[in-house]
């Protein structure tokens, strides 16, 4: 059978700004899904996170999905073929640019 | 080797059990059952049952290589992956309560066997700090520990030790253990009586010194003991650790670091709280590290195993 394991990577942060989410270390993994529950957002602004994959977990690349987000929502990014650790980051513009988020990382392998 | 021992994978050879196993986690076969340790969400809309420090944004555990920068993969003791405890946020001063996001924990949780007497919590471990500047980061941890929350049918008590490296950016490399404290319930949730009671959760909870003790530690009287740190903050060495604790007297019997057996002064205790409402018999082990300042710290947990004794 294989492994899996469902990781709270943020809870509840709030971000003012600029966004990355916790280094998560994903290399067991054959298969990730991102799931994003965007809880606050003032009216007027724009969530934008794009997923990065990294060797080390201190430099990061990005893998080409991105997420935007205008409103409390929840979303998922699938991804396979990754390197050994995972991230979102982007930023949160517009009118009073925060936000709070809960992202869990759900890993099979 | 004790006949326990002789059933045990390879993984656990250098390790040195009671003669019942309760559990034994290799890393490289999953989380097996550890996982982040945080709050309960039972107030209003899933709240926090606890608001004096921020529980809820330590950093998470995950299954790690050890993979670093310029070494690349480290593995683990006995394979590829350990257990990876590490911090999210800078560290307040040594005399405040924990910052948000300036530990990390994880927890696995178990029930005491019928008739056990003697409890040995074994691991091998290493530490180091995130690789994110250049020099060394020795004296980045504040600390790390291990710590195990039970139940019986009079006391919820937490027997543990905690390795102080660093106060505030000195060095330290001493032992602690938890001790009874003396704080009343306020005093040991800084200031305002909660959930808390006093003794329990001693890794965060209780008043804190400049001299990196707290109203829930004591000092061991040995010499400063230096783990292996090595000499770059990417080469890791995995120490055994090995504490047995007196479930019946609830006193210390021995621990055992890296080098060297500590001593316990005669009847060392931690504090003995009245028991909490649904969790009797629970034996639940923790790890856990700390930052000393703003550089990210990581504890790598090899292996664990949990044995006992009925006689």
């Amino acid at each position: 059978m294989r492994q899996f394991h469902a990781a709270i990577v943020e809870f509840r942060r709030g971000f003012d700004g600029a966004i990355a989410t916790h280094p998560y270390e994903s290399g067991w993994a054959d298969e990730a899904v991102f799931f994003v529950e965007l809880e606050e957002l003032s009216v007027g602004s724009t969530v934008r996170l794009a997923v990065q994959l990294s060797p080390d977990g201190l430099r990061w690349v990005d893998e080409g999905t991105v997420l935007e987000l205008d409103q409390p929502d929840h979303v998922m990014a699938r991804l396979t073929n990754f390197g050994g650790f995972l991230r979102l980051a982007g930023e949160v513009t517009g009118t009073a640019h925060r936000c709070t988020m809960t992202v869990r990382l759900a890993l099979k392998g | 080797m004790q006949s326990s021992a002789l059933a045990l994978p390879i993984s656990f050879a250098g390790y040195d059990p009671l003669e019942r196993i309760l559990s034994a986690d290799d890393f490289d076969r999953g989380m097996s059952g550890w996982l982040d340790l945080r709050p309960n969400f039972t107030g209003r809309d899933f709240a926090a049952h606890d608001h004096r420090i921020d529980l809820e944004h330590w950093g998470p555990t995950m299954l790690s290589s050890a993979t670093f920068p310029f070494a690349g993969t480290h593995g683990s003791a006995s394979g590829t992956y350990s257990l990876k405890l590490g911090t999210r946020w800078p560290a307040a001063r040594a005399d405040q309560p924990p910052a948000p996001g300036s530990m990390g924990l994880a927890i696995k949780r178990l029930a005491t066997p019928i008739g056990a007497t003697r409890l040995r919590i074994e691991a091998l471990v290493a530490a180091t700090a995130v690789q994110d500047r250049p020099g060394l980061g020795v004296d980045a941890m504040r600390s790390f520990g291990l710590l195990v929350d039970l139940q019986d049918a009079e006391h919820r008590w937490m027997p543990g030790v905690r390795w102080v490296n660093a106060v505030d950016g000195a060095p330290e490399r001493r032992w602690q253990y938890y001790a009874a404290t003396t704080a009343d319930d306020v005093g040991w949730s800084y200031g305002e009586a909660g959930w808390h009671r006093a003794g329990i959760d001693p890794q965060w909870f209780g008043r804190r010194y400049p001299d990196g003790s707290t109203d829930g530690t004591a000092w061991f009287g040995d010499q400063p003991q230096p783990l292996i740190y090595n000499e770059t903050d990417d080469k890791i060495n995995w120490m055994r650790l090995a504490l047995t604790i007196d479930l019946r007297a609830r006193r210390y019997l021995g621990f055992e670091a890296h080098d060297r057996s500590l001593t316990f002064p005669e009847g060392a205790a931690p504090t003995l709280a009245d028991p909490y409402a649904n969790i009797g018999g629970l034996l639940n082990p923790v790890f856990f590290v700390e930052a000393d300042g703003d550089q990210p710290v990581t504890l790598f947990v090899d292996s664990v195993l949990v044995s006992w004794s009925d006689r």
